[in-house]
């Protein structure tokens, strides 16, 4: 019984058998403090849940006056797979990464993407129309415009004097 | 008495001083798959310009890419959980590869990078013969 095996010689220098899951137990620790220290505090993204078998990607958000912009990295996803769906609060991105053929036949592997079905919940700061909304996919960034509706856009109150 | 050496020569006026501009480089997550004749590199490196990609496989060591243009955000930034910038990662992948046979793809974010062996390391079967 070997507690450590030994390296294949054709592994060439990467892991496999058992201390693959190391690779995989201090790849999750290195995005874990990554996402620490990257991600700004106030964000809510602290309490998304991640449910076992999910992934979360990560999302840009920025706005204008009349736009809210959202940007998503989902590298591998074909488009048909994801369900974008917006009500006057929030954005829901959801969908599934699903295994090419390639990827899930025989053969030694090392895996570092994350597969399977996603799900964010992204609140937005103001209300849009959910009637106006593009969103589009390219080279692996989904990016999502909504526009604001317009009773939330800012008036201008005119200060009286007698 | 003292001489000098200049060795870069005098101060040029006529070239404005540009700094470089910071950025950051990412090792992109990468999924390898031996399918026996031939390794799979599969990375995920989404936002990439494809004209910007850059594969290389030089002494057994394949080295990945890849330039990404700067973050733009219309209006003001709201949300930042990702970071932008070029992605880079090498593999040493030893002898026993044909560089000559080297392919990639680049599809939805995602690199493709197939690396044949050699014939000459593959396994053989050999035929027996009956009398």
């Amino acid at each position: 019984m070997s507690l450590i095996p030994f390296r294949t010689k054709r592994s060439g220098g990467m892991e496999t058998g058992s201390m693959a899951t190391l690779a995989d137990f201090r790849n999750e620790m290195n995005r874990l403090f990554e996402g620490f220290f990257s991600r700004p505090l106030t964000t809510s993204s602290w309490f998304d849940t991640i449910e076992p078998g999910q992934w979360l990607p990560t999302v840009d958000m920025s706005e204008n006056d009349t736009q809210i912009h959202v940007r998503a990295e989902l590298p591998g996803i074909d488009p048909k797979d994801v369900d974008v769906s917006v009500s006057e609060d929030r954005l829901v991105i959801c969908g599934e990464k699903k295994s090419t053929a390639e990827s899930s036949g025989e053969g030694w592997s090392h895996r570092e993407s994350q597969y399977g079905s996603f799900s964010r919940a992204i609140p937005l700061p103001e209300s849009v129309d959910p009637a106006q909304v593009t969103a589009r996919y390219d080279k692996g960034v989904l990016t999502v415009e909504l526009t604001k509706s317009p009773s939330s856009a800012a008036r201008k109150v005119p200060v009286l004097t007698k | 008495m003292t001489s000098q050496t200049q060795i870069n020569g005098p101060a040029r006026t006529d070239r404005p001083c540009r700094r470089p501009e910071p950025s950051l480089t990412y090792q992109p997550n990468v999924d390898i798959l031996d399918h026996g004749a031939e390794v799979l590199f599969v990375a995920d490196i989404p936002g990439a310009r494809a004209d910007g990609i850059d594969v290389t496989f030089e002494d057994g060591v394949l080295a990945v890419q890849a330039a990404v243009p700067p973050r733009e955000l219309p209006g003001r930034p709201l949300r930042q959980e990702y970071g932008v910038g070029d992605y880079r990662r090498s593999f040493r992948l030893g002898d026993g590869f044909d560089p000559a046979r080297i392919s990639a793809d680049y599809r939805r974010g995602v690199l493709t990078v197939r690396v044949p062996r050699l014939a000459a390391v593959l396994p053989r079967k050999v035929e027996v013969r009956t009398a």
